[in-house]
């Protein structure tokens, strides 16, 4: 194995000389990098609820099956999603809200599951940090609530809880949210899909391939 | 099997010059009615989404000076995801070229002790030939794209950079899966064929402890990582095992996590015609409890510095791998993927690939191009491919004139007697007069040529041309009779 | 009003029908027309071929040769295109801060012919009669580089007895791409048989642009497949009148 060193003083090197007469120091680079036009759309015009709208239009457009609930019905929801769904045991993030996990089923908690036992649940519950209407994304951060990465990627099932408040209409509006980039993401913008045999569209490759979205109002 | 004759060559070094590796490709029927058929769909997506997308130009054009003051501050950009990766628990290495990139991956993986691995499709890894240079050392590499799959089993090449396998029919694909998984009783339905690579990838994705991956964008202020995928492999390459090697040219990097928002948009509707790409993942270093906790950035140079070096060329470099060029150009249209001898095709590859060669393998790309601009009209980074075709066009050339070589190539030999013409109106006139002249013999009674000799056979083998006029048209100004005036009004 | 013909190296060779043409109607439209018989060529054939000083050194004697010019006419968009798109670079490169001012003061006055009628006489009826079926190709130099936009459709519109045919898939290079067209002919080809599939799709007697280079191609093509379609410059339906059809100046 080479040096480690040496592989990149002579890339940093050839880097620095061909960008000897462009490249600029600590202030003027902020600077320069502050003054690049953003003329691209920020923030969203649509009332909230056009923009929900838009949301659920996407997401079944991606055959995510989307119920909206009331706040007080959030429970109720779910074990109707749970039921219809013909499964039986579920994953759950250690921070998900308890009343979440409706009794009759089976809920195996997250506290450092291996993956062999992730790979045995029916399904997945989880809340969201946000989610995008406009390219119908649902973003998680993965926090307590929302779940290791694992843990929405192996089952085949994944239901996830969104609030009202936690739509944005573009994508812009979720970066300007976000005070501290975090150090895990997940975009998700419908199923997997792949168009590789003769561009013909099949959904649901890897990662689950059922979607359930219950918006809650707020 | 639609293959055209031999396995295509994309070693630049070893390469056929383009309008060669054209040939075969041009008479593979399949083949050609295969890539139409899929920048077609592709294309329709596309149009519709930027139609629709009333900020469409001001992405690009933030896009494209995002991607400009990047490759300006390269180092000072590179250095600081250096030093966020690294206190985020990641290891970076740099490589100068392929050679060094592929000892820094085998080197990780044998301190692993790993005999197998999964990997994410990743251009920058076949740039760099690493799937043989791992199975010659023993190292069981497994693609797990769906289209890299295919690939891989039937023993072909790529022949686009977002949708590789767009040349295989789902016959061939059913063909290549029943063999090599032991199905003969598969169908050849894209569905049927879907799972069945769903199935073969389940257990080696829980199994095998250790996985590479290209890498979308660095993010220069958190040390993240961006991978942006369609179905799922990624997630599961990037979360499951314990090791991961992100491989990443030295050009991808990003200032800060905000400027996803640019990129993000315009990387989904320029590669797959979709709003937002199914999966991204972004992760920075390592997070205790969640996904590989041992985690390495290989920065691969290999020639990327000498592109940055000149200021015209430098563009080349802000390529964020959409293929919106290929899709949109006309020649790549009628060729697909494998004529231009590279793992980086279309309007990209022909000049990129030379660049990276230094030019010294790949001189014929340059010229693989009408010049139509339709590349640059896409290109959501606003690089002036025409532009520079054009000016390695005469790099080319003035390299063949230090050289010596292909200054008696008949179409050298006549541009450069052209020149001589044209600097002279005595000259112009005479060559115009000699020409008429010499056309007689090749004109045929119907006024045309059908064949003509050496390059001019070139145009005649598909063309006729018009004869030779009697009177070139300063010949009829000069002795018309007095002038219009308003006849006609 | 006063213009320049700078007729092309390969119109004025190959194509003079085209130049009659243009004589014919801008004379019409009162425009007192001159034409330096020492032209050749702008250089765009080396410029994108590779040879640069030879390229040069042409545009030099262009811009020296217009230096006076009130206004250059050109019916090839690919030309004007090659002045606007690369001889600030050449200049730039090869050239001297004289011949560069002499430059920029001259490329304001060089006009493509579409965009002088429409842009500088300010006319979209010139007045012609052509009573054939007619598609138009849009050249990708004119398309993209020069971007004439609706231009050549707005005077092709108010041509008496032209029946339009519109060109599907308008955007796709035709294939000639000037050497490429020789150095990678196969490939030049097989762009072109898709191109002629649109054309004659259309059903009309005459394929019309704003170039003869395209036209070169297509129509090469077209004769030697008998493929009972023409092709014809532009300029040539809109000079044609009713007591002077298009032959009149062939």
């Amino acid at each position: 194995m080479s040096a480690p060193s040496s592989g990149r003083e002579s890339v940093l090197n050839r880097i620095r000389k061909a960008t000897s007469t462009v490249a600029l120091d600590g202030p003027r680079l902020a600077e320069r990098y502050s003054s690049i036009p953003r003329n691209y759309v920020r923030a969203g015009k649509l009332s909230n609820a056009t923009k929900i709208a838009l949301l659920i239009e996407r997401l079944r457009d991606y055959d995510a099956d989307v119920a909206e609930s009331a706040p007080g019905a959030i429970a109720d929801t779910i074990r109707e999603k749970l039921t219809g769904s013909g499964r039986q045991t579920f994953a759950a993030p250690g921070g998900l809200p308890r009343i979440w996990m409706a009794p009759s089923f089976n809920w195996v908690i997250d506290n450092g599951l291996s993956h062999e036992e992730i790979e045995k649940v029916d399904g997945v519950v989880t809340a969201a940090t946000c989610a995008i209407a406009d390219s119908g994304t649902i973003v998680l951060h993965h926090s307590a609530n929302e779940g290791r990465r694992v843990l929405t990627l192996l089952p085949d099932w994944h239901l996830c809880v969104l609030r009202a408040s936690q739509v944005v209409e573009t994508l812009p509006e979720y970066f300007a949210r976000v005070t501290q980039p975090p150090a895990l993401v997940t975009w998700i913008s419908g199923p997997s899909a792949t168009a590789d045999i003769e561009m013909t569209r099949i959904k649901g490759v890897h990662g689950p391939r059922h979607l359930c979205v219950i918006l809650v109002g707020d | 099997m639609s293959q055209a004759t031999e396995r295509p060559v994309l070693d630049p070094t070893i390469a056929l010059p383009f309008h060669q590796a054209a040939l075969p490709v041009l008479r593979d029927a399949q083949l050609r009615k295969n890539v139409a058929h899929a920048i077609d769909v592709i294309q329709t997506k596309r149009g519709r989404l930027v139609a629709e997308k009333t900020d469409w130009q001001e992405l690009r054009s933030a896009a494209a000076e995002i991607r400009a003051h990047v490759l300006e501050n390269l180092g000072t950009y590179l250095e600081q995801f250096e030093a966020r990766c690294t206190a985020a628990g990641g290891h970076v290495h740099w490589a100068s070229d392929a050679a060094e990139a592929r000892e820094i991956i085998r080197g990780i993986l044998r301190s692993e002790k790993a005999s197998e691995v999964i990997k994410i499709k990743t251009m920058t890894s076949a740039e760099i030939q690493l799937n043989p240079y791992l199975e010659a050392d023993g190292v069981n590499v497994f693609e797990t794209d769906l289209a890299e799959i295919i690939l891989q089993l039937g023993n072909q090449e790529p022949s686009h950079i977002v949708v590789p396998a767009l040349h295989i029919n789902r016959s061939q694909v059913r063909e290549i899966f029943a063999k090599s998984m032991g199905r003969p009783e598969l169908s050849d339905d894209p569905q049927t064929l879907t799972d069945a690579a769903r199935r073969y990838l389940r257990r080696k994705f829980l199994d095998i402890p250790a996985a590479i991956s290209g890498a979308n964008f660095l993010i220069a202020e958190t040390g993240g990582v961006a991978i942006v995928e369609s179905e799922g492999n990624g997630r599961m390459c990037l979360t499951l095992p314990k090791t991961l090697i992100a491989l990443a040219g030295i050009e991808k990097v990003l200032p800060r996590f905000t400027d996803l928002e640019v990129m993000l948009q315009v990387l989904a509707r320029s590669a797959t015609g979709e709003r937002m790409n199914p999966y991204t993942s972004l992760w920075n270093g390592v997070t205790p409890g969640d996904g590989p906790q041992n985690f390495h950035v290989v920065l691969l140079d290999n020639g990327r510095s000498s592109i940055l070096g000149k200021a015209k060329e430098r563009q080349t470099l802000r390529c964020i791998r959409c293929a919106a060029c290929m899709n949109a150009c006309p020649v790549y249209r009628q060729t697909g993927g494998h004529a231009y001898g590279s793992v980086y095709p279309g309007p990209i590859g022909a000049i990129l690939t030379p660049q990276l060669m230094q030019l010294q393998h790949a001189q014929s790309l340059p010229y693989a191009s009408s010049l139509c601009g339709a590349c640059y009209e896409v290109c959501p980074v606003k690089i002036n491919i025409p532009e520079i075709l054009i000016d390695l066009r005469a790099q080319v050339v003035d390299q063949e004139r230090h050289k010596g070589s292909g200054i008696f190539s008949p179409l050298n030999v006549g541009l450069r007697i052209a020149g001589v013409l044209f600097s002279s109106a005595g000259l112009f006139h005479a060559a115009q007069r000699i020409g008429r002249i010499g056309a007689r013999l090749f004109t045929r009674k119907d006024g045309w040529i059908h064949s003509l000799p050496s390059v001019g056979g070139k145009w005649t083998q598909t063309r006729d041309l018009r004869g030779f006029p009697k009177q070139t048209f300063r010949e009829w100004f000069e002795n018309r009779p007095a002038k219009i005036g308003t006849e006609g009004k | 009003m006063r213009a320049s013909l700078f007729i092309t190296c390969y119109n004025d060779t190959l194509f003079p029908e085209t130049g009659r043409a243009v004589v014919f109607l801008l004379e019409r439209l009162g425009v007192d027309l001159e034409f330096h018989p020492k032209q050749t060529c702008c250089g765009q054939m080396h410029a994108n071929t590779g040879f640069r000083t030879e390229a040069f050194s042409q545009a030099k004697r262009l811009v020296q040769m217009y230096a006076d010019a009130e206004n250059v006419v050109i019916p090839s968009s690919s030309c004007v295109a090659m002045m606007r798109d690369q001889y600030p670079g050449l200049f730039d490169e090869l050239g001297n801060q004289s011949l560069r001012s002499d430059f920029a003061a001259l490329l304001p006055r060089v006009y493509e012919l579409s965009e002088f009628l429409i842009d500088k006489l300010g006319v979209e009826d010139v007045g012609a009669y052509f009573p054939h079926r007619v598609t138009y190709h849009a050249s990708c130099h004119g398309l993209r580089a020069i971007q004439l936009g609706d231009r050549p459709f707005r005077l092709l519109q108010k041509v008496r007895g032209l029946d339009f045919a519109p060109l599907p898939n308008l955007d796709r290079c035709c294939g000639f791409g000037g050497t490429f067209s020789v150095k990678n002919a196969e490939v030049s080809s097989a762009m072109m048989t898709a191109k002629l599939q649109d054309v004659l799709s259309t059903k009309a007697e005459f394929c019309t642009a704003l170039d003869n280079s395209c036209l070169m191609h297509l129509g090469g093509a077209m004769h030697r497949e008998f493929a009972g379609m023409k092709t014809i410059h532009m300029a040539q339906i809109l000079a044609s009148t009713e007591k002077s059809p298009m032959e009149a100046f062939a």
